[in-house]
Order: C-alpha cells, then sequence, then structure tokens
C-alpha cells in the first residue's frame, strides 16, 4: 500500500476537526477527498503532508510512519491552492530549488527542469517571474515543482478552485494526462463534485469530520451509501414511500427494494430515472401537474409538482420538453431508486 | 445661417480647445506645485539650508578665507579621528545587534503562538513610550557601578563589568532605543509573508536556515533596509544616551559636537562634525534609494 491513514483523529478547538479515518491507497492511484467547506477533507491532507499534527492515528507511506516527521521530512509534495510560488525567483530557480536543496548537480537540474515545463506545456517559460504568469500557468509551476520532487504521494490542495471554469476543466484533463504518464500517487481535495467524478479513480467523500463512503465515481453516483452522499453528489429527487419485503410502493409505482427495507422509506431518485408521459387515468403512473421547464443546452429540467408526493424533477430531451406546457398533466414513472430507511433521512437533512 | 457659415463656427470652436486643454494642464501643474511647496519650504529651511550654512562655515578658516582645514583636523588629530572610529564601530556593532534580535523576535512572533508570544507582544513596544533621558537614567540606575545589579551581584560575590560610562553601556541604551521600532517595523513586513509560502517551502525540503536565508529574508529585505537606514541614521547622529551614559574618551560625534561647539567655541570645526555626520549618513541613504531604485527595476 502506497498510502495508509489508521484512525486518524484530530480535534480543533472549535469543536471541529475529524474522527475515525481511515484510508488505503495503491501505487499510482488518484483518490479524491469531496465534501463541503469544512467536512475534513483539508485537515486530512494537511495531516499526510505534514502540516499539521493529529490528536492520534498513523500514517504510513510506502510502509514507514511519518507521524511526527516535518513536512520537509516526508515522502510527500503539496499543490497548494493559491499556487505558492516565491515571487523573488523566476520560474526555473522555483522549479530548481527544491532539486539544488537535494544536492542534484547543475546539468541534472537543467535537464530535469526543461523536462518539467515541457510536461506542463511551458517550455521556454524558466526565466519568467511568477507575476508574469496567468494563474493557470502560475498553478502549472506550481504542479511541476512538485513533480520534479519524484514524491512518493502528491497532495493537491483545492489546485484549481481559483481559475475560471473552461481553464479548470483544462487544467482537470491535463493533470490526468501527467498521472497516467507518471503514475504517481495523488491525494486531491475538492469540494467540486464534477471535478472529483470526472478525475478520480475513486472519491473518499467525508462528511463532518468522518467518511460517509469511499468507491469509484460511478459507484458513488449509482449507489450512494448514505442519503447524504446521495444528496451532495449530483441532483436528487427524494420522495416518500413503503417498503415490504420485495417492493417499494411510491403510489401507484413499483420498484424493487434492493436493500430489504421495511415500513416507511425515502427514496432517492434521479432525474434522468424520472421519465414523463401523457397521463392514462387508469395507468400505473403517478399523476403530476409541469411547474417549470428549464431549456439546458442539449436536455431540459422539467419541475413536476406530484399529487400527493410534492415536487420532482426530470431530467428530458428535446423532443419531450417540446410537447410539454407549464400547467399540464402529466404522469410520471421511475425507472430505478435508491431507498433509505426514514430516520437517516432526518438525520442526513439535520446533517446538510 | 448658411452651411458654410455652420462650418466655420464648428472650426472656430475645435480650434479653441486646444487652448482651454493647456490652460487646464497649466492649472494643474500650478495645483501640484502649490501642493509640494509647504513640504519643500519646510525642507529648504530645516534641512537644505542649514546644511548649506554648516558646510559653508566648516570651509572657512578663521582667517577670511576657505580651506579643508576642518576637515583634515578630523582625520589628522587622534581624538577627532578616535571619536570617528568609535561611533562607527557603536553604530554597527548597534546596528547588528538591533537587527538579529529584532528579526529574532519577529520571526518568534510570527511562527508561533503561545503564552510567551503573547507577553512578547504585549510588550515589546514599552520602550517606545518612555522617553529617552528617564529612559537612559533608568539604565544609569540598574547597571552603573553602584546601581541594581551591581548590588545584587555584590550580594553574591560577584562583580558587574564597567557598562556605564563605557561603549557598553551607549550599545545597551541605544538597543533599548531601537529594537522596538525595528522590530515593530520588521514584524509587519513577516505579516506579509503568507504562511503558505513558508509552507511551500518546507515542503520541497527547506530547513530552518534556508528558510531564512532564501524565503524570509529576500521578502522582507525591502523593510530590512528601511530598518537600517532607520538604526544607522539614528544611532549615528544620537546624542542623550552617550552624553548621560558615554566615557569622556572617546565620545560619539553627537557629544564631540556639542563639545567642540558650546565647551570649546570652535563654531567652524562643529559644523565640519556635523556636515561629515550628515555625509556618513548620505552614503547609506545613497545605498538605500540606490536598492530601492533597482528592485523596482527588476520588477520592471
Amino acid at each position: 500500500m502506497q498510502l495508509s491513514v489508521r484512525e486518524l483523529a484530530k480535534r480543533y478547538k472549535t469543536g471541529d476537526g475529524v474522527s475515525g479515518i481511515n484510508i488505503d491507497i495503491e501505487k499510482g492511484e488518484l483518490v479524491t477527498l469531496l465534501g463541503p467547506s469544512g467536512c475534513g477533507k483539508t485537515t486530512v491532507l494537511r495531516s499526510i503532508g505534514g502540516f499539521l499534527e493529529p490528536d492520534s492515528g498513523d500514517i504510513l507511506i510506502e510502509g514507514k510512519s511519518v507521524i511526527g516527521l516535518p513536512p520537509e521530512k516526508r515522502p510527500t509534495s503539496m499543490v497548494f491552492q493559491s499556487y505558492n510560488l516565491w515571487s523573488h525567483m523566476s520560474v526555473y530557480d522555483n522549479l530548481a530549488f527544491g532539486l539544488k536543496i537535494r544536492k542534484m548537480p547543475k546539468a541534472q537540474i537543467r535537464e530535469a527542469v526543461e523536462d518539467a515545463l515541457k510536461l506542463v506545456r511551458l517550455s521556454g517559460f524558466g526565466k519568467k517571474y511568477p507575476a508574469e504568469l496567468s494563474g493557470g500557468q502560475q498553478q502549472r509551476v506550481a504542479l511541476a515543482r512538485s513533480l520534479l520532487l519524484n514524491p512518493a504521494v502528491l497532495l493537491l490542495d483545492e489546485p484549481f478552485s481559483a481559475l475560471d471554469a473552461k481553464l479548470r476543466h483544462e487544467m482537470r484533463e491535463e493533470l490526468r494526462e501527467i498521472q497516467t504518464k507518471t503514475g504517481l500517487t495523488m491525494v486531491f481535495v475538492t469540494h467540486d463534485q464534477e471535478e472529483a467524478l470526472s478525475l478520480s479513480d475513486r472519491i473518499i467523500v467525508m462528511n463532518h469530520g468522518r467518511i460517509e463512503q469511499v468507491a469509484q465515481p460511478q459507484q458513488i453516483y449509482d449507489q450512494p451509501a448514505s442519503l447524504y452522499v446521495a444528496g451532495f453528489i449530483g441532483k436528487m429527487n427524494f420522495l416518500e414511500g413503503v417498503a415490504d419485503r420485495e417492493e417499494i410502493r411510491l403510489g401507484s409505482l413499483r420498484l424493487p427494494n434492493d436493500k430489504g427495507l421495511m415500513g416507511r422509506v425515502t427514496a432517492a431518485v434521479r432525474p434522468e430515472d424520472v421519465q414523463l408521459s401523457a397521463f392514462a387515468e387508469n395507468g400505473s403512473l403517478l399523476k403530476g401537474r409541469v411547474k417549470q421547464v428549464m431549456i439546458l443546452g442539449h436536455y431540459a429540467e422539467v419541475t413536476v409538482e406530484l399529487d400527493g408526493f410534492g415536487i420532482v424533477r426530470a431530467f428530458q430531451g428535446k423532443e419531450t420538453v417540446m410537447q410539454l406546457q407549464t400547467g399540464q398533466v402529466v404522469g410520471v414513472s421511475i425507472s430505478k431508486l435508491t431507498g433509505f430507511p426514514v430516520e437517516e433521512a432526518m438525520e442526513a437533512a439535520q446533517a446538510i | 445661417m448658411s452651411s458654410k457659415g455652420m462650418i466655420a463656427a464648428g472650426n472656430a470652436g475645435k480650434k479653441q480647445s486646444p487652448a482651454k486643454s493647456v490652460s487646464r494642464e497649466t492649472k494643474q501643474a500650478i495645483l501640484g506645485l502649490a501642493m509640494v511647496l509647504p513640504s519643500f519650504a519646510i525642507l529648504l529651511i530645516v534641512v537644505i539650508i542649514p546644511i548649506v550654512q554648516s558646510l559653508i562655515m566648516s570651509l572657512s578658516n578663521g582667517q577670511g578665507g576657505y580651506d579643508l582645514s576642518r576637515y583634515a583636523y578630523l582625520f589628522t588629530d587622534p581624538g577627532m579621528r578616535a571619536n570617528i572610529v568609535f561611533t562607527l564601530r557603536v553604530t554597527a556593532i548597534t546596528c547588528v545587534t538591533v537587527l538579529l534580535v529584532s528579526y529574532a523576535l519577529a520571526i518568534y512572533m510570527r511562527f508561533n503562538q503561545g503564552p510567551i508570544v503573547d507577553l512578547i507582544r504585549r510588550t515589546y513596544m514599552i520602550p517606545l513610550f518612555i522617553p529617552g533621558v528617564i529612559a537612559t537614567y533608568g539604565l544609569i540606575n540598574l547597571l552603573g557601578n553602584h546601581g541594581w545589579l551591581s548590588r545584587m551581584l555584590e550580594a553574591f560575590g560577584g562583580e558587574l563589568p564597567r557598562i556605564i560610562f563605557d561603549e557598553k553601556g551607549i550599545i545597551i541604551a541605544n538597543l533599548w532605543f531601537n529594537i522596538p521600532f525595528t522590530t515593530m517595523l520588521l514584524s509587519s513586513a513577516l505579516a506579509g509573508i503568507p504562511s503558505s509560502v513558508i509552507e511551500s517551502a518546507k515542503d520541497v525540503g527547506v530547513g530552518r536556515l534556508r528558510l531564512f536565508t532564501k524565503f524570509i529574508f529576500p521578502l522582507s529585505y525591502k523593510t530590512f533596509l528601511v530598518a537600517v537606514t532607520f538604526v544607522f541614521m539614528g544611532v549615528i547622529g544620537s546624542f542623550t544616551a552617550p552624553f548621560l551614559i558615554g566615557a569622556n574618551s572617546p565620545q560619539m560625534l553627537g557629544v564631540s559636537m556639542q563639545q567642540v561647539f558650546s565647551v570649546f567655541r570652535e563654531r567652524e570645526q562643529a559644523a565640519a562634525i556635523a556636515f561629515f555626520s550628515f555625509l556618513l549618513c548620505s552614503v547609506l541613504g545613497a545605498f538605500y534609494i540606490r536598492s530601492m531604485a533597482e528592485e523596482e527595476k527588476a520588477k520592471m
């Protein structure tokens, strides 16, 4: 195992912090810590990097405990949110500095720096100063500086959050490409679920200082382990239903009860799993009235008020939307849901 | 009005507009000058004219002519030469010590937390609020031959080395006067260095010494220069402490100038000492301005 975090706990004076954190990351994996602000993801990352000393627990990198070691003694490197380039040094010096400390011969340093600049598509930028670069270029230099140190684990603390949406998208692609090329183990912190879903081999969803779920992106999306994860990742409808051994019933709709829940349940339904059609009085559909249609480019989000179930949102193709009008009565069917006990729903509501 | 007439009127209007803009520019220039004038007048009356007068007076040889004999005396008279060396030595020792102590305090306060840091933060400025004469009197009482410290040491069989009426006393007094302000300057400079920059330096493997030489010092260099300039000029021109706790010989230039002026009544020689002190300060001033200009140039 490249990185193992065992029962990590850190409590701040404010009462915030993390506890019971267990993470195992294989060599070459890109794992994302995802969660809202204050959930503890940065605390975990900074503890791995040595910038925070945890209250208890252990952190092992390549099988060796790094607890008690300062950042400069750990086989990690961090890419910070605010780039943190050294303004009094040129791009070349920013990159070469870590290698000079490691007493690498000058010729080798020059070669390594040029390779790193090439990798981040900044060849020829060596003589420039950080102030002369754009935000995206500065973050690329910061990334190259960390890559040059060839760390056992590369830590990235919301590195693209200061960039605009387009650049962020480009940088994500570049990072994934670099990770594939170098085979580096990376731990990436973000609160942007889209970023986490598109980048990661695995996602660790955190909430209130604890891990909610660790899984591959698709699994997190399709099979959220908790109502909190269901609500945090992507858009989700929550409808109340009743479960028996075989089925979950939502009015006239009947869907499989995979978890064997009993009694009142909260059904989490993705908008893309909701279908709208013409309502037939005796049909097996829920009855609803179209409240709003929002065109979002190649698809539309339709808000429907269901009789007795509240609001449900559905993603529909352009063809279906063309036939819909506000106020129109429609039939609603659901192809897939994930059920949770009602008590969990109440807890999740409090957590959110 | 015919169309030709209208065009002519329009052109006439256009011709008038440059004249208007020139007059606005002139008004702005006059306003700018008027704003600069009071401070320039004060500079002229308080600094430039006295310096020129001192220079002229220092060049007068007392026989109605002008020469450099007063300046030659500064370097040929053994007593005066000793005063210059003494002044430069006290200034250099004070500058180095003040900067070392102030940097240490500023760094300690910037990168640490806890009750000791809080205590330092609350107390290090106190000397700034104590008048120089009172502070010097306090130092005499504390460090003098029959001062508190001496008496306490005597009780344990120890003996306090000579501090008051000695170079050491002047240096200690100068440290008392200069450390708080320099610490304040450096603290504000260090506060401007983001923690994340320090963290990223540590992240690439930088140890403590290199952290100071390659990051903290270069990033606070500008303030360092300001601090050096302030301390140097303050010490080289200091009078109260050297006068009250300095030895009879050698003397700091300020005390020496006062003696030459009011005891020996040699106004021309005192003017030469004053102008020489001014030249010493100017060297540092020129170095400071050049460094700043170079930094600005590098930024561009």
